[in-house]
């Protein structure tokens, strides 16, 4: 894990929550966080700060900000879309609710694919600990699919996946896996972002659940 | 992040400011993201700097206050790099600054100036 891949990783989470937001709004947040990343790097070397804890300096940043990445979002791609007012926009707030939801849920799956196979979440690049998170997916998939895309089992599908995922960093964390490359923060912190992700997910297909009209206003 | 009082400024919106008018008083007018994350963990003997979020959805509300003007470096400047947001403190900004710090070291929000806007 070198800083330069979680800056990496940092600048596409960027790129992927100003998504549907306006151009020139976007185009800023993203500029000023690549100026960021750039600056931080070299601070910290220039400093003689440990290329491990740079990294984990970075990542930390981007996890205990995601809620505010969240909610500043929500802001302006509210404003872009407009306020709902009639029975139809309840419809469309369902609508952008869930699929905010499933891009979140994708979102996470891809990344936590990119970084267990390309990175490795746990230990080095290749180490079969990693394939834990195969069963992490698993249990999403197979939920999604009991559930049939219906808001409410959507919702408890990916909260079946954030525990799944927990349950993860407790196995790496109580079997010593990954040592020395992880260590018990890296692991806390990777897997509690992950854990954030689909937990997020799950309570917007609550929210999609709950913003959803009665069948007979939809259709009317 | 604490939930803001209506007319009132968070604890981090307030220190972005203090440190923002230390800053000017030792000649710098203007800073940029990273640069006050940095100083604000040195001021507060800290081992970890503020997350992007946190920072910049709090910088720019201090902007939309109208305590905060910002602009883009120059492209020259930069120096390759990619370019960074400056910010400087606005009259209104360095007044809010001062109230802050008279009040206290901890300013709580209650405590403060009415100088921010209704959030919308």
């Amino acid at each position: 894990m070198t800083p330069e891949r979680i800056a990496a990783l940092v600048a596409r989470w960027v790129r992927l929550y100003t998504r549907g937001v306006p151009t020139p709004i976007a185009q800023r947040r993203i500029e000023e966080i690549d100026a960021d990343l750039r600056d931080h790097l070299a601070h910290e070397r220039t400093h003689g700060t440990g290329e491990r804890r740079i990294a984990l300096s970075i990542l930390s940043r981007m996890i205990r900000g995601v809620a505010a990445d969240a909610a500043w979002r929500g802001r302006h791609a509210g404003a872009a879309a407009g306020r709902p007012t009639a029975p139809e926009d309840a419809m469309t707030t369902h609508r952008t609710t869930y699929r905010s939801a499933v891009g979140v849920a994708v979102a996470a799956a891809f990344l936590l694919v990119w970084l267990s196979l390309g990175v490795g979440v746990i230990g080095k690049d290749g180490d079969r600990a990693n394939l834990m998170y195969a069963g992490v997916l698993a249990v999403g998939i197979i939920g999604a699919v009991i559930a049939r895309r219906r808001p409410h089992g959507m919702a408890r599908a990916l909260l079946a996946t954030a525990a799944a995922q927990a349950v993860v960093a407790v196995i790496a964390l109580a079997a010593g896996l990954g040592r020395p490359w992880s260590g018990p923060s890296e692991i806390v912190l990777l897997n509690g972002f992950f854990v954030a992700l689909f937990a997020g997910s799950a309570l917007l297909f609550r929210h999609a659940a709950r913003s959803q009209p009665p069948r007979d206003t939809a259709a009317g | 992040m604490p939930r803001r009082k209506p007319g009132t400024l968070l604890p981090l919106e307030t220190e972005i400011l203090e440190v923002a008018l230390s800053m000017l008083r030792t000649g710098r007018q203007s800073f940029h993201g990273f640069g006050i994350a940095q100083f604000m963990r040195e001021q507060r003997g800290s081992s970890s700097l503020t997350s992007h979020g946190t920072l910049y959805k709090a910088l720019g509300r201090l902007e939309e206050f109208g305590l905060l003007t910002s602009r883009w470096e120059d492209v020259a400047a930069a120096e390759g790099r990619p370019r960074r947001r400056l910010y400087e403190l606005t009259r209104r900004g360095a007044q809010a600054a001062e109230h802050a710090r008279a009040a206290g070291t901890a300013p709580a929000p209650a405590r403060l100036p009415r100088i921010a806007p209704e959030p919308t």
